[in-house]
C-alpha cells in the first residue's frame, strides 16, 4: 500500500476518492481472521487519507506516496490461503507447527497429507501468514485507534499507537512467539522475515501520515523496525497485566529515538553552520574556494 | 512441446478427434467408461493417449507407442545397474534429494494418536517406483519417524524388470514394512488397468506391462499421496498421466513429483552441469553398465523435459492447485520438487 510511487493525476485521484466516498463503508471486520482477509480493507483507509490530502493536493505539492495504488496481492495462492487461515485458530494451542496445519486441513475436510503442498513444511508459511495478516489488518484499526482525533495527534503519537496495536495483535499467540522468532531467524527464512519487518515499519509510518521524502525516510523506518523487533522480543517475557511493561518499554524506546534523532539533527545543524562559517571566513581572507 | 501447441490449435475439433481415436485405442475407450468424474468431457485432446501421436524420445521424435517400447527397453537394460549408476552420476547426491523429497511430504504424520485421521489410513501410490527408493523411504518415515504403522504404499511401474529389482531389495526390510508394501504393474497413463507383479519366467519375455493382461485397477478417489520420482519425463503422454493422477487421488490428496529440471538460473553452474551430463554420463554408462545409448537417452530426456514453470503450469492445467510458486529447486535447479493438491470441490 505504501508504495513510493508518485500519484500521477491529482484530479483522477480526487474523482476516485469521491467515488469511494459515495460507497457505503465496509463494516469493521469481525475477529474471525479468515474472513477478515477477504474483506477489502483499503477503501476506508484510502478514503480517510484522501480526505486528509484533498486540501493540500489542490496546491502544487504532489504526495510522494500513492493512495490510489491498489494493495499488492497477498503472497499466497488461494489454496494456500484457505489452508493457512483455517490453521490459524489452532496456533495458540499447537503453535506454528505441522500439527496446527494438519488440524486446519481437517477443518476444511481435507486430508492429513494436504498441508505438505506448502513450501518447506509450512511452518514458516504460517508465520508469514500471521505477519502479513496483522500488518494488513492495521489499516482497518485506524478508527478504533484514533477515534477521529488524528488531526490533533502528532505523527509520533500515531506511530506509538499503531506500533502498540500491532504488538497487541501478538498477544493471542505470545506464548508461541519465541519459537516463531527462532524459525524466522533460520538463514533461509531470515530475508523474508526481515522484509516483512520492513514492510510493517513502512506501513506504520504511512498510516501515521509520515510524508518525508528525505534521507529520514530510511532512518525513520530503520529505527522503527529496530524498536518494534526489540519490543516484540521484550513482550515474549512480559508477565505484567495487559503487557503494560511492554508498552512502557515501547514508549521509552520511541522517546529515545526521538531524542537521539533530535540530537543528531542538532549536531548536523551545528556542523553545517560551523562549516559554512569557516568557509566564509576563509573566503573573506582571500582564499579561493 | 511441439505436440502440445499443435493440439492446442486443434481444440475446436476435440469432439470429432476423440471419437475417431476411440475407434482404434482400446485403452482409451475402457478408460473413459471407467472414469466417473466429469472431466471426461473436458479432457483436452493432448491429454488423451494416442499411440500414433509424435512425442520425443531424447532428441529424437517418435510416436507415443514407440516411446513406450523404447523406454521399456532402456529400463530393462539398466535395471540391474540402476542404483549404482545413480550414485556415480550424481555423486550420491540423489539420496539427499530423495530423503528431502520424502521428509518434505511428511507421510503418516499424525499429531497425537488420540485423534486418528477421520479419513482413514494413508495410501501412498509410488508411480514409476520400480526399485523402491522412494517407497522404502516413505515407509521408514511413516512407520519409524512418525510412528504410524497404518500407512500403506503401492509401488507401480510399467516395467517388470525394475519392479523385480525393487521386490528383491524389499526382502531386507522389516516384516512390518514388507506387509505394508505391494507391487503392481501398470501404465501411469491408465491406472484403471493393473495387475499384481508377475515373476519373469523367461529371458525373452517382454517385460513391459500389457493392459490386455490387467486383472484389477486403481479406483477413483482412493489415494492420499501420489509420488513420481525421476519417472515422469519418460512418460509418453505427461498430461494424460497428470489427469490420471488427479482421478485416483482423493480430494485433498497430493501429487508430488521429483524430477530433473533446469539450472538456468545459475549460468556458470549450468555450464559445468551440462558438460558433465553430456560428456561424462554416457561414458560412465558405457564403462559401468555397458550401455551408452540408454544413458545418452537419459541426459537427452532431461534436456527435453519442460522447465519448472512450464511443468507447474501443466500440473495446474490438469486440475491441481499449488501453493507458493508450486515447485522447489534442489541443487540450483538440477532437480525440482513439484507439488499439487487435488482441490476439494473437484
Amino acid at each position: 500500500m505504501a508504495k513510493p510511487t508518485p500519484t500521477i493525476a491529482i484530479t483522477a485521484t480526487r474523482r476516485i476518492a469521491n467515488s469511494i466516498l459515495r460507497h457505503p463503508r465496509s463494516s469493521t471486520p469481525s475477529l474471525l481472521l479468515s474472513r477478515a482477509r477477504s474483506t477489502p480493507s483499503t477503501p476506508s483507509t484510502s478514503t480517510r487519507l484522501q480526505q486528509q490530502q484533498t486540501p493540500s493536493s489542490s496546491s502544487s505539492s504532489r504526495p510522494y506516496h500513492s493512495t490510489t495504488h491498489p494493495p499488492p496481492p497477498p503472497p499466497f495462492t488461494p489454496s494456500e490461503l484457505s489452508l493457512l487461515s483455517s490453521s490459524y485458530p489452532h496456533i495458540p494451542l499447537h503453535g506454528f507447527t505441522p500439527t496446527s496445519l494438519l488440524l486446519g486441513a481437517r477443518d476444511l475436510s481435507l486430508l492429513d497429507i494436504s498441508p505438505s503442498i506448502l513450501p518447506n513444511g509450512g511452518e514458516f508459511s504460517l508465520i508469514h501468514y500471521h505477519l502479513h495478516l496483522q500488518r494488513t489488518l492495521l489499516s482497518t484499526k485506524l478508527d478504533s485507534l484514533f477515534h477521529g482525533t488524528e488531526a490533533i495527534m502528532s505523527t509520533q503519537e500515531k506511530v506509538e499507537a499503531l506500533t502498540w496495536a500491532r504488538l497487541k495483535a501478538n498477544s493471542q499467540i505470545i506464548s508461541r512467539w519465541q519459537e516463531a522468532l527462532a524459525i524466522m531467524a533460520i538463514p533461509s527464512y531470515a530475508p523474508q522475515a526481515l522484509k516483512e519487518l520492513a514492510l510493517l515499519s513502512d506501513e506504520i509510518l504511512f498510516l501515521a501520515g509520515d510524508k518525508s521524502v528525505d534521507p529520514t525516510w530510511y532512518t525513520k523506518r530503520a529505527s522503527l523496525a529496530t524498536i518494534y523487533a526489540a519490543a516484540e522480543l521484550f513482550m515474549t517475557t512480559d508477565k505484567s497485566a495487559g503487557f503494560s511493561e511492554t508498552r512502557a518499554f515501547l514508549r521509552r524506546r520511541l522517546n529515545e529515538a526521538n531524542t537521539a534523532g533530535g540530537f543528531v539533527g542538532a549536531v548536523g545543524q551545528y556542523l553545517g553552520f560551523t562549516g559554512s562559517a569557516v568557509v566564509n571566513i576563509l573566503r573573506s581572507k582571500g582564499v579561493v574556494i | 512441446m511441439a505436440t502440445r501447441s499443435v493440439s492446442r490449435r486443434a481444440i475446436p475439433l476435440i469432439r470429432q478427434c476423440s471419437v475417431s481415436q476411440r475407434a482404434f485405442s482400446t485403452t482409451l475407450s475402457s478408460r473413459n467408461t471407467n472414469t466417473t468424474s466429469n472431466n471426461t468431457t473436458t479432457t483436452p485432446e493432448y491429454a488423451i493417449p494416442n499411440p500414433s501421436r509424435p512425442t520425443h524420445f531424447g532428441f529424437e521424435t517418435v510416436t507415443e507407442q514407440e516411446k513406450r517400447k523404447r523406454v521399456a527397453g532402456v529400463f530393462t537394460s539398466v535395471a540391474e545397474s540402476y542404483d549404482r549408476m545413480n550414485d556415480l552420476m550424481s555423486f550420491g547426491w540423489h539420496r539427499v534429494w530423495k530423503d528431502h523429497f520424502v521428509s518434505s511430504l511428511n507421510p503418516g504424520f499424525s499429531p497425537l494418536s488420540s485423534t486418528s485421521s477421520p479419513t482413514g489410513p494413508q495410501h501412498i501410490l509410488d508411480i514409476a517406483g520400480g526399485t523402491g527408493d522412494i517407497a522404502f523411504r516413505m515407509l521408514h518415515h511413516a512407520h519409524n519417524v512418525n510412528a504410524n504403522p497404518s500407512v500403506r504404499v503401492t509401488i507401480s511401474d510399467i516395467n517388470r524388470a525394475m519392479l523385480q529389482v525393487g521386490k528383491a531389495r524389499s526382502a531386507t526390510l522389516p516384516a512390518s514394512h514388507q506387509a505394508a508394501l505391494s507391487f503392481v504393474e501398470a501404465n501411469a497413463e491408465d491406472l484403471s488397468k493393473t495387475r499384481p507383479l508377475q515373476p519373469i519366467l523367461s529371458e525373452s519375455e517382454q517385460t513391459f506391462f500389457d493392459p490386455a493382461t490387467a486383472t484389477a485397477g486403481i479406483p477413483d478417489n482412493s489415494v492420499d499421496l501420489y509420488t513420481v520420482a525421476f519417472g515422469i519425463r519418460n512418460f509418453s503422454n505427461i498430461p494424460a498421466a497428470l489427469r490420471e493422477a488427479r482421478r485416483v487421488l482423493k480430494p485433498g490428496g497430493v501429487f508430488a513429483c521429483l524430477e530433473f529440471s533446469k539450472a538456468d538460473k545459475l549460468p556458470l553452474f549450468n555450464t559445468v552441469y551440462k558438460e558433465w551430463s553430456f560428456r561424462a554420463i554416457p561414458l560412465i554408462g558405457q564403462l559401468v553398465a555397458g550401455d551408452r545409448d540408454s544413458y545418452q537417452y537419459l541426459v537427452e530426456s532431461i534436456e527435453r523435459f519442460p522447465s519448472q514453470e512450464e511443468f507447474r503450469d501443466m500440473i495446474v492445467d490438469a486440475g491441481f492447485v499449488v501453493a507458493g510458486q508450486g515447485y522447489e529447486d534442489l541443487t540450483g535447479g538440477v532437480a525440482a520438487i513439484h507439488k499439487g493438491m487435488k482441490p476439494r470441490d473437484a
